[in-house]
Parts: C-alpha cells; sequence; structure tokens
C-alpha cells in the first residue's frame, strides 16, 4: 500500500542541512574526548581495563544487533551509539569487577536501559547506568566499596583504597597531586581528573555535551563540599576529594550529558546538574555508599520530563 | 385523609425499603462466618501459639551451650525445662516487656536465659534470639529468627562464622563494631558492606542487655531463695 | 446466551486465553511481592486458589439472594472469612511459610481477582460452573506466579524450590531476588506472553 503513492516527505522549516550535529558525529566526538580517559585506564590497570573494554564494547554491540534484529528494525550499530555506551560502561567498572559482571552490565543496559524503551532516544535512564547499577546491586560484594581494594594483581593501585573510601572509612586524605592526576584506585575510567577535564572541555567546546549540565553538577558540589569544609575546618582538603577524588568529573561531562536522557532547554540542564550534584553529596555524606554520581544520575534522569515541563519555552505573547 | 391511614402500596414500599430487612443475608452471613471463625480460633490458637514458643525453644540448647555440646545433650536424650516468662522493664516511665525462657537443667540447676528481641535493621525489622548465662555475665549465642536484609551483604548476619563472634562476650562493656580486625574483648567485626547491618544487631543487643541485666539477676536470685 | 462457555471451557480459560496475571493483570501485589522463592509463590497461589474456590463456591449458593446493591459488602465478607482461615491454618501447620509471606496472606482479601470472578461468575453461575471457573483461574494464577518465581529464584540464588540447579560458582543476581527483579522479571514476561499470543494470533 505505501509503494502505491509516491511520497515527497518535507519536514517543516527552517531547513538547514547539516551533517556536524548527526547522532554518528556526535557519538565520535564523545569517543574521542574518552580517549584520555581510556589511556589513563590502561596506564593505571593495565590488562584489567582492556578486558573490561573489550568486554563491555563486545557485548554492548553484540546485545544492540541481537535485540535490534528482534525487534526487527534496521541495524544500528554504525552510529557508535552503543560502542559508546559499552565503553563508558567500561570505565565506570572496577578494576577487579569479574568477567560476567561487565557482560551482564552491558547487557542489561543495551536491552533493559536501551532496546526496552524503543531504542536509541527513547529511552528514560542512561543505558550504562541502568547496566551498571543492575551489576552493582546484583554482585554487590564483588562490585562494592570493598571490591576495590581487593588487591588481586600486580597493579599497585589496586590495592590501595579508593580515596572516597578511605575518606569515608577511615578518614584518611589522599595526596591532592595523585587524584587530579589519576595515581589512585576507582572506577576504571574516573581516577585521573585531568583526562576528564581534557575530554570534557573538548566536548563542551564541540557542543557535543551542554555546558550547563558539568557546570550545574561542579558548581553545587562545590558549593556543599565548600559548606561542609568550612564548617570542619578541613581548609580545603575536603572541596579537592570531592572535586577529583570520585567519580564527579566522569560523571558530569560523560555520564549526565547524555542528550537523550537530560532536559531539552539550557534551564532544564543547569536545573538538571544542580540536582545532580546535590543528590551526589547527599548520598557521599549521608548514604552506605562512599560515591554516589550513579544513583544520582538515574535518579535525575527520571524527573528529566518533570523538568522539561518546567522548563518549556513560551512562546512570546502567550503566558 | 388521616394521618395514620396508609394506602397499601406505600406501606410495602416502606417495608421492602427498610434497611435492616435488606441486609438480612448480610447479617445472617456474618453471623454464620463469625461463628465458624470462633470455631477455627478456638481450635488453631493453642496450636499457633505453640508454633511461636517452638520457634525459640528449639534454639534454645545450642544458643546456651554451644552446637557442638547441644547436639550432645539431644543425643543423650536430654532436655532444658523451659519456662517463658515476661519481664517488664520500666525506663523513662515507660514499660517495656521483654520475653524471655528460662532454662533449667534436668535437675533443677538455672542454664540460662534466652531472650527474644527486635529491632530496626538496614531494611527491615531483625528478630533476634539472644543467649545469656545464668548469672548475666556474657553472651552465649545469638540466632536470627527473621530478617530482611540486603541479600549478599546485610543478610551475612545470619551466618554461624559471624553470629559466632558474639558468643563469650561480656555483657559488662557495651559492643562495639569495627571494620576488621577485632582486638579488644568487646568490639565485633562488621559484614564486610554492611556496617550498616552489624550495627544494628549491636545496637538491638546492647539494649537488651542494659535493660534486662539487673530485673534477670534479680528473677535468677529470687528463684535461688 | 446461547453461546454461554460450558465449565470445562471456562476451566482452560483461566489457565492462559484469560490468564489472571498475564492477560487480566489483576492480583499483581503478590505477583510481585512474594515470588522471590517458589515455595512462598506455590504456597501463596494454594492459598489464593483455597479462598477463590471456596469464596466463589459461597457466592454462586446465595446468588438468587443477593441484593445488587449490597452484593460487594456480602463478597468482601465472604473473602474475608475464608482468607481469615486460610491465614490461620498457615500459621498452625506452616509457621516458618507464614511468617515469610507476613502480611500478603491478609493483602488475599484486596486481591482484586477474587472479588472479580465473585462478580462476573459466581454471582451468576450455578455451583459447578463457578468452581470450575474458580479451579481454572486459581491454576492461571498458580502457574504465573510459579513463572515469575521460577525465574527469580534460579537467577537470584541459583536454586529452584531450594535445591541448587546451577553450578555452586555461580554469582547470585541479587537484584532478582530484590522488589526491582519481580518488576523486571514480570514485565519482561508479560512482554514475552504478549508476544507469543501476537505471534499465534497471525
Amino acid at each position: 500500500m505505501e509503494d502505491a503513492a509516491p511520497a515527497v516527505h518535507v519536514s517543516p522549516s527552517p531547513h538547514i542541512g547539516s551533517t556536524s550535529n548527526s547522532t554518528r558525529r556526535m557519538m565520535i566526538d564523545v569517543l574521542i574526548a574518552l580517549t584520555p580517559a581510556v589511556a589513563m585506564a590502561i596506564y593505571m590497570f593495565r590488562v584489567y581495563a582492556l578486558i573490561h573494554l573489550g568486554l563491555c564494547v563486545a557485548t554492548c554491540l553484540a546485545a544492540e544487533y541481537l535485540f535490534v534484529r528482534m525487534r526487527g528494525k534496521s541495524i544500528s550499530l554504525n552510529d557508535f551509539s552503543a560502542a559508546v555506551t559499552g565503553v563508558i560502561l567500561a570505565l565506570s567498572m572496577p578494576a577487579t569487577a569479574p568477567w560476567y559482571a561487565s557482560v551482564i552490565a552491558s547487557a542489561v543496559a543495551i536491552g533493559l536501559g536501551k532496546i526496552i524503551f524503543g531504542g536509541l532516544g527513547m529511552n528514560i535512564f542512561n543505558p550504562a547506568m541502568v547496566g551498571r547499577a543492575f551489576v552493582m546491586i546484583s554482585f554487590a560484594g564483588a562490585m562494592g566499596a570493598a571490591a576495590y581494594e581487593s588487591g588481586a594483581g600486580w597493579v599497585d593501585a589496586i590495592s590501595q583504597a579508593t580515596p572516597m573510601n578511605a575518606l569515608k572509612q577511615s578518614g584518611t586524605w589522599t595526596p591532592i597531586g595523585d587524584m587530579f592526576l589519576g595515581f589512585t584506585n576507582g572506577s576504571l575510567g574516573e581516577t585521573s581528573a585531568l583526562a576528564c577535564l581534557l575530554g570534557g572541555l573538548y566536548l563542551c567546546y564541540r557542543r557535543t555535551a551542554s555546558w550547563e549540565i558539568p557546570a550545574g553538577m561542579i558548581a553545587t558540589v562545590l558549593v556543599i563540599a565548600g559548606i561542609v569544609d568550612l564548617v570542619g575546618g578541613h581548609g580545603g582538603r575536603l572541596i579537592l576529594h570531592h572535586l577529583f577524588g570520585g567519580a564527579l568529573l566522569f560523571g558530569a561531562f560523560f555520564i549526565a550529558t547524555d542528550p537523550v536522557s537530560s532536559p531539552l532547554t539550557p534551564r532544564g540542564k543547569a536545573i538538571f546538574g544542580i540536582g545532580i550534584g546535590a543528590l551526589v553529596m547527599l548520598l557521599r555524606f549521608l548514604s552506605g555508599y562512599p560515591e554516589g554520581v550513579m544513583f544520582a544520575v538515574l535518579l535525575m534522569n527520571a524527573v528529566t520530563p518533570l523538568i522539561n515541563r518546567w522548563t518549556i519555552p513560551r512562546t512570546f505573547g502567550e503566558f | 385523609m388521616a394521618e395514620t391511614e396508609k394506602d397499601p402500596a406505600e406501606k410495602k414500599n416502606r417495608f421492602q425499603n427498610n434497611y435492616i430487612l435488606q441486609a438480612w443475608l448480610c447479617i445472617s452471613l456474618a453471623l454464620i462466618f463469625g461463628i465458624s471463625l470462633a470455631a477455627v480460633q478456638a481450635a488453631l490458637g493453642p496450636v499457633i501459639i505453640e508454633n511461636k514458643l517452638n520457634e525459640t525453644k528449639e534454639k534454645v540448647p545450642e544458643l546456651l551451650l554451644g552446637s557442638e555440646t547441644a547436639q550432645k545433650m539431644a543425643a543423650d536424650n536430654k532436655a532444658f525445662k523451659i519456662t517463658p516468662r515476661s519481664i517488664a522493664v520500666e525506663k523513662n516511665g515507660i514499660k517495656k516487656f521483654y520475653s524471655v525462657f528460662e532454662a533449667r537443667f534436668e535437675d533443677g540447676r538455672l542454664g540460662g536465659w534466652v531472650t527474644k528481641v527486635d529491632g530496626q535493621g538496614y531494611a527491615d525489622k531483625i528478630e533476634l534470639l539472644i543467649g545469656l548465662d545464668p548469672a548475666i555475665e556474657s553472651i552465649t549465642g545469638l540466632f536470627i529468627l527473621d530478617q530482611k536484609e540486603t541479600p549478599g551483604l546485610g543478610n551475612k548476619i545470619i551466618e554461624t562464622k559471624w553470629r559466632g563472634q558474639f558468643a563469650g562476650k561480656s555483657t559488662g562493656d557495651h559492643l562495639k563494631v569495627v571494620k576488621s580486625g577485632a582486638k579488644v574483648a568487646n568490639e565485633i567485626d562488621a559484614v564486610t558492606g554492611a556496617t550498616i547491618s552489624s550495627d544494628s544487631v549491636v545496637t538491638i543487643i546492647n539494649k537488651t542487655i542494659t535493660d534486662l541485666r539487673q530485673p534477670l539477676k534479680d528473677a535468677g536470685r529470687m528463684k535461688k531463695e | 446466551m446461547a453461546d454461554q462457555p460450558t465449565p470445562l471451557e471456562r476451566f482452560i480459560r483461566g489457565i492462559l486465553p484469560e490468564n489472571p496475571v498475564y492477560r487480566q493483570l489483576l492480583g499483581l501485589c503478590p505477583t510481585l511481592a512474594v515470588t522471590n522463592s517458589m515455595k512462598a509463590a506455590i504456597t501463596m497461589a494454594a492459598a489464593v486458589a483455597f479462598v477463590l474456590v471456596c469464596a466463589n463456591t459461597v457466592t454462586s449458593l446465595i446468588r438468587n439472594l443477593l441484593k445488587p446493591h449490597l452484593r460487594i459488602v456480602v463478597f468482601t465478607l465472604t473473602i474475608a472469612t475464608f482468607v481469615t482461615i486460610a491465614d490461620r491454618l498457615l500459621a498452625a501447620y506452616m509457621y516458618q511459610m507464614s511468617k515469610t509471606l507476613g502480611p500478603y496472606i491478609p493483602l488475599i482479601i484486596v486481591n482484586c481477582l477474587i472479588i472479580c470472578r465473585c462478580e462476573v461468575c459466581a454471582s451468576k453461575q450455578p455451583v459447578f460452573t463457578a468452581i470450575s471457573d474458580a479451579a481454572g483461574q486459581s491454576l492461571g494464577y498458580g502457574l504465573a506466579l510459579a513463572s515469575v518465581a521460577g525465574v527469580r529464584e534460579i537467577l537470584g540464588t541459583g536454586m529452584f524450590f531450594g535445591f541448587r540447579v546451577l553450578p555452586a560458582t555461580w554469582p547470585d543476581w541479587a537484584v532478582m531476588v530484590l522488589p526491582p527483579g519481580a518488576f523486571i522479571t514480570l514485565g519482561l514476561l508479560l512482554g514475552a506472553v504478549n508476544w507469543y499470543s501476537g505471534r499465534g494470533a497471525k
């Protein structure tokens, strides 16, 4: 029936042709921006990083292929979105996480995080974080704070406590320089603040990521940590720990900025960032977990439709 | 027309609209069901109460003597004589009742006390049995009756290895949870990754012992005299 | 009323074509709450079956005496009585299980599956029809609970009915035993059943 009437599809104006902001272009940008963090992860965690990166990317691509075929849609592997999900997921795993955690997390990220909602652009939650939350809750023993310090390998960093956990559990401060450059333990991609900043600034410069989200997040964390720092008299160490020590920068630039699950308007994006920042600090200070970026992002993803509704731009003259 | 006179149709109507008459089925059903429920309760009530007591009673020998001695005792066909008691503790003007089980050997010697307490855990209420020696000087054992803590982390409190730490601890000091490598006598190793669940159990135990130490000592002495 | 289904048809309908959980989306509260182990799910299904069959029988017996505007009161009264009996029986003879199921046994009173069957079937049909309808629906409900519980117990603990079916090295997917696992499993199974029956229709 469809081919009986040849249809010419003309979308409403404006008709500006541009290939620079296609999904594929954006995803390649994200991959480029992730290079410093990936390089740092491989340098710090060696074979562990390679294993997780390989497993996550391969499983994400395979899952995307499989699930998209099941839905009878055309294969969408070449927009690189599944690969990006895989890399981000791998970088958010602890180095000593078991192999099956990476595989399950990737399959869940693509299947439950994305395809089940209707594919790229329809998902409510950040797919990588859905996958990570699933394995984090499932294998709490192998993925939780204690897992980071299992000391199972010949890579020195793995036997240390993560900066956030060391601070929370025993009040030990990690040298600021190490945290900034990334010579500490942590999830694969989060250790180096410098690598995250480099990649993140590139993304913001390319307009692939909206600057409002990381700005709102980091500013909120600075303010809350600053107040706690002042009250506790830590002389700025606490602020720097919260800024460089955990997954904050990685989350701010690469996870929270996912264009699908974050709000549309600049004002909405700022609110979104502030919300994540506040939740991160709440979780870090008051919950049983040393880190809270993952849950904060997922929680704010859930209120994104509400933020969109609040910040809908008014047509001039209408009230 | 006089007011007292009504035409038959209206009379019938009023009869039909009478609430009580309309509800005759509900009322009689309620009556029948009520009586049958009372019968069920009368028949099953004692069994249920027995179940509740047995749940604790079964654990008493192991809690007081440790599993090896308890097994030996069962093999020798000996058993404790267990008397359930309710001990009232008044604190800040509020009376609280503890359910305590007094266990005596067959020769009448006091074997120890087991108390059933509950308190808030990480996810839900945790229900514990705490075994205490006759003089209330040390804890003889701990058993988790009911808990809904996180699988894989918090629910490890039910494992014998973790519970075993409590046996032999003195009731004189408050117990304290430490991350790992408990050294001092009153320290308890936390379950890895489940500090809150571990803390909850220890808090319940500390509170119970503080409340019950004196009353139980008194109760034990009274019986002796 | 020529095309009234026979009692046997009603029984079969309850199992899949009109499955309470997968087709009517009724009684989802216990489906989500008590399906983290097969034992709990089967006990729950048995309790629901007991209440449903008894309530349907009583309702069907008194169907000619019902006043339309008081029928819901009578249904609730009947259901509540049998739920209380089921609850007491469990506490007396399966004490541990009754503790595990906790408030979910008393909550059968508000399980819409039962009042639905009383309303649409038992209050209009003779006793035998009502009983076979109740039996079919209960069986369908039990199968639905068991399917969710089976997936959750195997993935979450590597066991089935408390027996180890997966190797001991199986990493337990704790999330499947926790509440989110119930939602995920039920959602996926619902999708699968819809997909399967949709395919059959074509």
